[in-house]
C-alpha cells in the first residue's frame, strides 16, 4: 500500500530568486533521482522543475520513509542550502491532492499564464527523466501517464488554450492571415525601442527575406540590426524604405504622424499596390489612422492589438470550469483505479485466508464425524462458506464504501491489513 | 440512345446531394465546435459524395452506350460536379485550405439541382458535331474554373473584411489573402482561356449554323453574358498590367463573373431547341 506526497514551490509561494536557487537543471535532476531511489529504496520519484515551479512527485509505503521532513532535507542537500532557508515557501500535499494538483498542473490550470501549452511537455519530459533513471514505478507510472493524457484532453475539449497572448504574436498571426510566403517578404522596423526589439523577436521568426531597421539614432539601429541580423537604414530616406517594405513595426517617440495618408497615398503607385500590413505600437501613434483606410492597407495599433489578447483572456477565464470539471472526472477516475488496485489483492487476501480456515475446521470436524453422507458434507461445506462470507460482509462493504476522502480508505485498508494479518508472508493463524 | 435519366438514377443523384450536404452542415459545424470528428465526418461525406456521383455517370454512361463525356445536359452537370468535389478534395489533402468546402460545396449541390431538373432536356442536333463537343466541354469546363475563382474569391472578400474589422483572432481567419489571390488569379487565367476556345468554337458553329440560331443569334441573352462575363475575366486578368486592380477589385470581379456564368448557365436551358 502506497502514499503519495507532493513538497514543492511555484510562482505564488516562492519568489523568482528562491525558485532560481532550489530548480534543477537536468544532470542535477538524474543526480537527485539516483541518490533518491538509492536512500528510499520501494520509494518513487519525478521532480518537474521550470521556471514557475519546483515540485517533487514521491511515493512510499505507508508508515515508511521518506517523511515530509525528509523530503525537505533531501532537496536542501541537492542544493547545498538549509532547510530554514526555503521551507516557508513550499506546499505539502498527500494522496488524493496530489493527484489533483498535478492534473491541475499539466491542464496548465496551475500556471501563471493560463492555458499555455509548455507545462504539458515540461510535465512530459521530468516523467521521462523519472523512467529513464528507474525512479518512476507502478504508482507514478500511472498518475504520469494519465496527467499528460488529461493535459492532453484539456487543450483539445476546451479553449482553454487557444489564441494568442502576447501582442508580438497576435501581430504575427494578422501578417499570417495577410501573407502566405515571407522568405520574399521585407520587414521593416521604425524604432529601435525596447518594444520593437521585443515585436521583432517573434517577426524574425517568420524567417523574412530582408529585415530592415530605421530610426533616427543610427547607433542603436545598428545595435538592433546586428541582434537580429537586419540593415540599419537612414531615417532621412523612410519612403523608400516604405515602397520596398511588405510589413511595418513602428514603435517611435515620434509626437506627430510620421505615415500620413498623403504621403502614404503618393506611394502606393510605386508599391504597385501591393498590400502592406502596418503595426503602429507607439504611443503617440507614427501612423495617421486614416492610411488605414486605403485598399490594401492593414494597419493595426497597440489598442487593436492588445483587444484581441483581452478577447483571448475572457476566452481562457470562461473555459476554466469546463476544464476543471475535466479535471475532476479524471481525479475520481484515477482515486477509484487507485483504489481498487490497492483494495482488491487485500480483499482476495481476506476472504482466502478467512475461506482456507473455515475449510480446516471442517475438515476436522468431519474427521470426528465418519457418517456424514457426501450430499451432509456439502451442506456444511456450503454453511461454512456462508458464515465466512457474512461475517466479512459487514468489514468489506465498509471498505469499499469508504467515504470519497482516500485518506480514510487507506487508513481503513492499513488498519484491515494489520487487523486480519494480511500480509503476504504472513502464516495462517495457528491451530488450537 | 437512351439519353434521359431514368428514375432511378435520378434517386442516386438526389443521394449525393444529401450526402454532400451532410458533408457541408457537418463542416459548418465546425466553426462552432471545432472537432477532429466532425472534420473526418465532413471529409467521408464528401469522398461518399463523389463516389455516388460518379456511379451515376458510369450508370448514366452504360445506358447512353457512350463513355465519351459531357454529352448530354445530365452528364456534364454532374461531371462538373463531381470535378468540383474533386478539387476541394485534393486542395484540402495537400495544401488545407480552411473554409473552402464551405464555399465551394453549395455550387457542387447547385449543379447535382440543376443536372436533375435540366438533365431530362433532350440534346441539341447542332451538338452532334467534334467542334460542338470541344465547344461544350471548354465551355462549361471554363465554368467549373470559375465556379472555384468565384468562390474564392468570396472568401478574399470575407476574410479581408474581418481582417480590416480587427474584430475577430486572427486564427480564425480564412486562409492568407494571398493564397485566396493566387488561387483567384490562377483559376480565372484557365477558366478565362477554356472560355476563350468555346467562345471562338460557338461562334464558328453559329457562323457555319447559317440561319439555324436565328438571324439575331448574337443578341440572344447567353450570347451577351458570355461576352460581358469574358471582359470581366480580361478585366481580372489585366491586373498584372495595371496593379491597381489587384486584391479586392480582383475578387470582386470574379463573383461578379461567377455570377455572370451561372446568368449563362441558365439562359443555354431556356435557348431555342432544334434550331
Amino acid at each position: 500500500m502506497d502514499r503519495l506526497l507532493l513538497l514543492g514551490m511555484n510562482h505564488t509561494t516562492a519568489p523568482l530568486e528562491l525558485r532560481e536557487r532550489l530548480a534543477f537543471g537536468a544532470q542535477q535532476r538524474h543526480e537527485a533521482l539516483r541518490q533518491f531511489t538509492a536512500r528510499f529504496q520501494k520509494c518513487e520519484l519525478v521532480v518537474l522543475s521550470t521556471c514557475n515551479r519546483v515540485e517533487l512527485y514521491a511515493s512510499r509505503p505507508v508508515h515508511e520513509r521518506p517523511r515530509e521532513e525528509e523530503l525537505i532535507e533531501f532537496v536542501a542537500e541537492c542544493h547545498s542550502l538549509t532547510p530554514a532557508e526555503f521551507a516557508g515557501h513550499l506546499y505539502h500535499k498527500v494522496n488524493r491532492d496530489v493527484v489533483d494538483h498535478l492534473f491541475h498542473v499539466a491542464s496548465s490550470l496551475d500556471s501563471m499564464v493560463l492555458g499555455e501549452t509548455q507545462i504539458l511537455g515540461q510535465v512530459r519530459e521530468a516523467y521521462a527523466a523519472s523512467a529513464s533513471a528507474d525512479a518512476a514505478g507502478p504508482l507514478l507510472n500511472p498518475l504520469f501517464q494519465r496527467a499528460i493524457a488529461v493535459g492532453k484532453e484539456v487543450m483539445k475539449q476546451t479553449p482553454l488554450a487557444e489564441g494568442r497572448l502576447s501582442v508580438a504574436s497576435v501581430a504575427v498571426d494578422y501578417a499570417r492571415g495577410i501573407f502566405e510566403h515571407f522568405a520574399d517578404k521585407t520587414v521593416l522596423c521604425i524604432g529601435a525601442g525596447k518594444m520593437a526589439g521585443l515585436m521583432l523577436q517573434n517577426f524574425v521568426g517568420l524567417q523574412p527575406r530582408q529585415l530592415l531597421i530605421c530610426n533616427r539614432d543610427a547607433a542603436k539601429a545598428a545595435a538592433l540590426a546586428t541582434r537580429f541580423g537586419g540593415h540599419a537604414l537612414a531615417f532621412e530616406h523612410l519612403d523608400d524604405h516604405l515602397v520596398a517594405a511588405d510589413i511595418v513595426l513602428t514603435s517611435t517617440g515620434s509626437t506627430r504622424p510620421i505615415i500620413t495618408r498623403t504621403g502614404f497615398d503618393g506611394l502606393r503607385k510605386r508599391r504597385r499596390y501591393r498590400p502592406i500590413f502596418l503595426i503602429d505600437i507607439a504611443v503617440p501613434r507614427d501612423v495617421e489612422a486614416s492610411v488605414g483606410e486605403i485598399d490594401g492597407v492593414y494597419l493595426y495599433n497597440l489598442d487593436d492589438l492588445q483587444h484581441v489578447v483581452s478577447q483571448t483572456q475572457a476566452q481562457r477565464t470562461g473555459a476554466i470550469d469546463a476544464a476543471r470539471a475535466i479535471v475532476a472526472r479524471h481525479v475520481e477516475a484515477f482515486i477509484a483505479w487507485h483504489r481498487q488496485r490497492e483494495l482488491g489483492p487485500a480483499i482476495h487476501r481476506l476472504y482466502s485466508r478467512y475461506h482456507a480456515i473455515a475449510q480446516d475446521e471442517l475438515a476436522r470436524t468431519l474427521n470426528k464425524l465418519p457418517n456424514v453422507t457426501p450430499a451432509e458434507k456439502a451442506h456444511l461445506e456450503d454453511l461454512a462458506r456462508r458464515i465466512v462470507n457474512k461475517l466479512l460482509h459487514d468489514p468489506v462493504q465498509t471498505l469499499r464504501h469508504a467515504d470519497a476522502d482516500h485518506v480514510s480508505a487507506t487508513q481503513y485498508l492499513h488498519a484491515l491489513e494489520k487487523l486480519y494479518q494480511l500480509n503476504e508472508e504472513t502464516e495462517p493463524p495457528p491451530r488450537n | 440512345m437512351p439519353d434521359v435519366p431514368n428514375a432511378a438514377q435520378l434517386a442516386l443523384l438526389l443521394t449525393a446531394m444529401a450526402i454532400f450536404a451532410a458533408g457541408e452542415v457537418l463542416s459548418l459545424a465546425r466553426l462552432k465546435w471545432d472537432r477532429n470528428g466532425l472534420r473526418l465526418a465532413a471529409k467521408a461525406c464528401l469522398y461518399c459524395g463523389v463516389l455516388v456521383g460518379t456511379g451515376v455517370i458510369a450508370w448514366h454512361s452504360i445506358d447512353r452506350g457512350s463513355w465519351l463525356p459531357m454529352e448530354d445536359n445530365f452528364d456534364t452537370l454532374i461531371w462538373l460536379a463531381v470535378l468540383l468535389a474533386l478539387f476541394v478534395a485534393y486542395t484540402q489533402r495537400t495544401h488545407p485550405l480552411r473554409g473552402l468546402d464551405w464555399f465551394m460545396m453549395p455550387v457542387v449541390i447547385l449543379l447535382l439541382a440543376a443536372a436533375a431538373v435540366f438533365g431530362r432536356a433532350r440534346p441539341r442536333e447542332y451538338l452532334d458535331s467534334t467542334w460542338s463537343w470541344v465547344h461544350r466541354v471548354s465551355a462549361y469546363g471554363g465554368a467549373a474554373v470559375f465556379a472555384i475563382a468565384g468562390a474564392v474569391g468570396a472568401m478574399y472578400l470575407i476574410a479581408n473584411h474581418r481582417l480590416r474589422a480587427k474584430r475577430i483572432a486572427p486564427a480564425t481567419n480564412l486562409g492568407s489573402l494571398e493564397r485566396l489571390e493566387h488561387i483567384t488569379v490562377l483559376s480565372v487565367t484557365l477558366g478565362f482561356a477554356l472560355l476563350t476556345i468555346g467562345l471562338l468554337t460557338g461562334l464558328m458553329r453559329a457562323l457555319r449554323a447559317g440561319n439555324r440560331l436565328g438571324p439575331q443569334w448574337y443578341a440572344q441573352p447567353k450570347v451577351i453574358l458570355t461576352f460581358v462575363a469574358w471582359v470581366v475575366y480580361a478585366l481580372v486578368l489585366h491586373s498584372p498590367i495595371n496593379p491597381s486592380f489587384r486584391g479586392r477589385k480582383t475578387a470582386m470581379l470574379s463573383v461578379l463573373g461567377f455570377a455572370l456564368i451561372i446568368g449563362v448557365l441558365i439562359a443555354v436551358q431556356w435557348m431555342p431547341r432544334n434550331r
